[in-house]
């Protein structure tokens, strides 16, 4: 009894026919999650994780792109700020998130909050915003509802197909070129970002400064590269600001309709 | 790889990081909003963060730029970018990549 109370104290109030939309919305969306999932859990143990220990980054970390971007940063000890910072920069898109989509959350008790946030992945931001874009109420039993469906198909396709990917992973020779894997995976989430202009001239200069730096002690090359790249295209943008997306809810739902997964 | 205790660190502050990104409005005061261009510069950084990780990884050796048409990995990068480009099939981009991959290492 005590411990369905506990329980019950992280969920919102959830209207259950919004629950059962939510589910069914994400559900065709489960066939893309568990192949981006399977793809990160063979990566994640052909970079030299143990089986364990990718099993417990995936059960915790729970976010897909920051897990793979930090693995070659993991299998060269690289320093830990290097590597929390980097995962820091590719999750920054879920501040945007958190910032458009707060008004249907902030009513709610702190640890609701909390794992509302820590739940709010990509494609069930894409389909929360999408879902209540008209809607004038904020926080309401049936947006949570809704947003809980969605999460809960998300969450059981990632950490199915990861752990399944992880156990595959352990079973296949390591010396036939998988962990370029790794950077394929990482491919499919870049390439739809760069849709624009000002976010090319970001990337193009982040490519050359990151290679021309591969050689500074620490990793440092990455982070100035990503400085300068940002730098750019924040300057690009705003030279040509015509055409491009203002306002939080507006450049949310930009990044969200790009197609990344996780 | 590095040790157990490493990684165990690791591990927990990539977690902070998960949750501080995600709920980080969730948490904060409603008084407190996102400028507008603190906005753009995060706009853009998951997207330049991504290419370093991949750049670093595919366009170097041994910590030196390694751009070479003997570079397996460039051509098999860059294939499977045209390919996602053009498709936005991952199953197929990743079968390409493989496959131009490892067509170059046996055939060298």
């Amino acid at each position: 009894m005590h411990r369905l109370a506990t329980f019950k104290g992280l969920l919102p109030p959830i209207d259950r026919q919004a629950y059962h939309e939510g589910l069914r919305a994400m559900a065709p969306l489960g066939v893309a999650i568990s192949v981006w999932g399977l793809v990160t859990g063979v990566a994640m143990v052909n970079s030299g994780l143990s089986i364990p220990m990718a099993i417990l980054i995936t059960l915790t970390v729970f976010a897909g792109s920051a897990q793979l971007a930090v693995l070659p940063l993991l299998a060269t000890s690289a320093p830990l700020p290097i590597v929390w910072v980097t995962a820091l920069l590719v999750n920054l898109r879920f501040v945007i998130f958190a910032a458009a989509s707060r008004k249907s959350f902030v009513m709610l008790p702190w640890q609701q909050r909390m794992l509302a946030g820590y739940l709010n992945g990509d494609l069930g931001f894409a389909l929360f915003s999408r879902r209540f874009a008209d809607d004038p109420q904020r926080g309401t039993p049936e947006q949570w509802g809704y947003f809980y469906g969605g999460a809960l198909v998300n969450w059981v396709a990632w950490m199915g197909s990861s752990i399944v990917g992880i156990l595959l992973g352990g079973l296949a020779p390591t010396d036939w070129g998988l962990e370029l894997g790794a950077y394929l995976a990482l491919l499919a989430v870049v390439i739809p970002m760069v849709h624009r202009v000002p976010v090319a001239a970001g990337v193009l200069v982040t490519a050359a400064i990151a290679v021309a730096t591969v050689h500074f002690p620490m990793r440092l090359g990455l982070l100035l590269a990503v400085l300068a790249g940002v730098a750019v295209a924040v300057g690009v943008e705003s030279m040509r600001p015509e055409g491009q997306p203002h306002g939080v809810v507006a450049v949310a739902s930009d990044i969200a309709d790009e197609g990344e997964v996780m | 790889m590095g040790s157990l205790a490493y990684l165990l660190a690791a591990t927990a502050g990539l977690t902070v990081v998960t949750v501080a990104t995600r709920s980080s409005f969730f948490m904060l005061p409603a008084r407190i909003d996102l400028p507008a261009r603190v906005e753009r510069a995060l706009r853009y950084a998951p997207a330049c963060a991504l290419t370093a990780i991949i750049c670093q990884g595919v366009f170097a050796r041994d910590h030196q730029p390694y751009v070479s048409v003997h570079n397996n990995e460039m051509w098999a990068v860059l294939a499977a970018a045209v390919v996602f480009a053009k498709t936005r099939n991952m199953i197929a981009m990743m079968t390409v990549g493989m496959a131009v991959f490892t067509a170059l290492r046996l055939s060298l």
